[in-house]
């Protein structure tokens, strides 16, 4: 069944046609919360009442990416769990070592399907991302969270956002230049990182 | 070899996404071949874009499906809607009851009145000792007579002489409230005031029973209709 008629079908109340699409794009959702939000609980939890909202809210989608439509609602969720962070601090997402120290590669961060090689590199490249990410300001990586990870063009974006084209761009463009500077500093560690963008390039 | 602008850096990461007009992007180009530090820049936004594109994707660590709970949708009312469904139709029946009930009492009471009166309808009213019964109350069991067929009419055969349960319940009654000694015309008097009382407990029960049934009915028909817009919101 296309994804047109198990939205229409969702909208008149068929959960199980909603969670058909729940299960096609949780995958999306929770990796946009965990990078706006850096701790996987609070993904965990901002993914699930996003689409709790979303689905108490199906009746206002009017057509278009439904991905965009689903990942503003999440954006949504993020922000109040940011909102509500700021209220009470918790603990970062990078456990301690027994002397206090943070881990930089933990062990769940692992792919295993990956060689040892390429799981440390992707944990050092998760974490750079991650680090980097958490240095902007929360607007900013939602825009970038949104575009460059999650691979969205600017009209989604803007619909993600709820925002212009205009300060999508604008966004997007200060993001992408402060996350420069900030990883350049990992570029050393992450020779191989580089090389496939460079690749990429070609 | 000037520092690019905050315009400039913004030009570039959208022409980078392929998002610039015609008119800007060729004018951007001519400039970035014309100016080191705006390739430099352009190749930095791009490795960094790529970077960004290279960040692993998690799976979700469990399916974030809706339970019909957690969505808000109540089952269709249960069990108490295929017995409750029938109250309507035991409304209605009661209410046919109560109507017929009704007329019976008066029947009844009429009949109590005037003891003889199946011998009148026997056409044995010249043996019958009532036959100077007050003619007011023969209108009275004259006319529900067309509403009651079967039981008060028409008696076929030695029927006719068979008291009705009604009747027979009244007759005892009067043999044991009345001495012997007691004219009949005495008797025919008190046989109402000893049949009235039970007859109008019921009278108030069936109609009490059926408005009870209706106002389940209602209340069926409405739990009903809520599950089925819950379920189906647009219709």
């Amino acid at each position: 069944m296309d994804e047109s008629a198990l939205i229409l079908d969702a909208q008149h109340g068929d959960l199980q046609a909603f969670n058909t699409l729940v299960l096609a794009y949780q995958d999306v959702l929770y990796n946009t919360a965990l990078r706006i939000l850096n701790d996987d609980d609070q993904a965990a939890d901002a993914t699930q009442e996003a689409f709790l909202s979303a689905f108490r809210a199906l009746n206002s989608y009017r057509g278009g990416s439904f991905r965009a439509w689903l990942l503003r609602t999440v954006t949504n969720a993020c922000y109040d769990e940011l909102r509500r962070k700021k209220r009470r601090p918790t603990t970062p997402l990078e456990p301690e070592t027994a002397d206090g120290e943070e881990v930089e590669s933990p062990s769940w961060l692992a792919d295993p399907h990956a060689t040892p090689e390429e799981s440390l590199d992707q944990a050092e490249l998760e974490h750079a991302v991650q680090h980097c990410l958490q240095n902007l300001p929360e607007e900013f990586r939602a825009v970038v969270v949104l575009a460059d990870i999650q691979g969205l063009d600017y009209s989604e974006v803007a619909i993600a956002v709820h925002k212009p084209l205009g300060t999508v761009k604008s966004r997007l463009a200060r993001a992408r230049l402060r996350l420069r500077a900030c990883l350049q500093g990992f570029r050393e560690l992450l020779p191989s990182a580089f090389r496939l963008e460079e690749e990429s390039n070609l | 070899m000037t520092t690019p602008s905050s315009r400039d850096l913004e030009q570039l990461s959208t022409y980078l996404d392929g998002q610039l007009s015609q008119s800007d992007r060729t004018r951007l180009e001519i400039r970035i071949k014309s100016d080191p530090a705006l390739a430099s820049a352009l190749e930095e936004l791009r490795q960094t874009r790529a970077f960004l594109r290279h960040t692993p994707q998690r799976r979700a660590p469990h399916n974030f499906t809706l339970t019909p709970k957690m969505a808000g949708i109540r089952p269709p009312v249960p069990r108490l809607v295929p017995v409750l469904s029938w109250a309507s139709a035991a409304a209605m029946l009661l209410f046919i009851f109560t109507l017929g009930a009704g007329l019976v009492g008066q029947l009844s009471f009429g009949e109590a009145a005037t003891m003889p009166a199946p011998n009148t309808f026997a056409g044995n009213s010249a043996a019958a000792p009532a036959t100077a019964a007050p003619a007011t109350i023969a209108p009275v069991v004259a006319a529900p007579a067309p509403m009651l067929p079967a039981t008060a009419i028409v008696p076929s055969g030695g029927a006719a002489n068979t008291p009705t349960p009604t009747e027979q319940a009244s007759i005892m009654a009067v043999e044991q409230a009345t001495p012997p000694a007691v004219s009949q015309a005495a008797q025919l008097q008190s046989a109402p005031k000893i049949q009235q009382k039970p007859a109008n407990i019921w009278l108030f029960i069936w109609p009490a029973l059926a408005v009870l049934l209706a106002v389940l009915a209602l209340l069926v028909f409405w739990l009903n209709k809520r599950a089925f817009q819950r379920k189906n919101p647009h219709s």
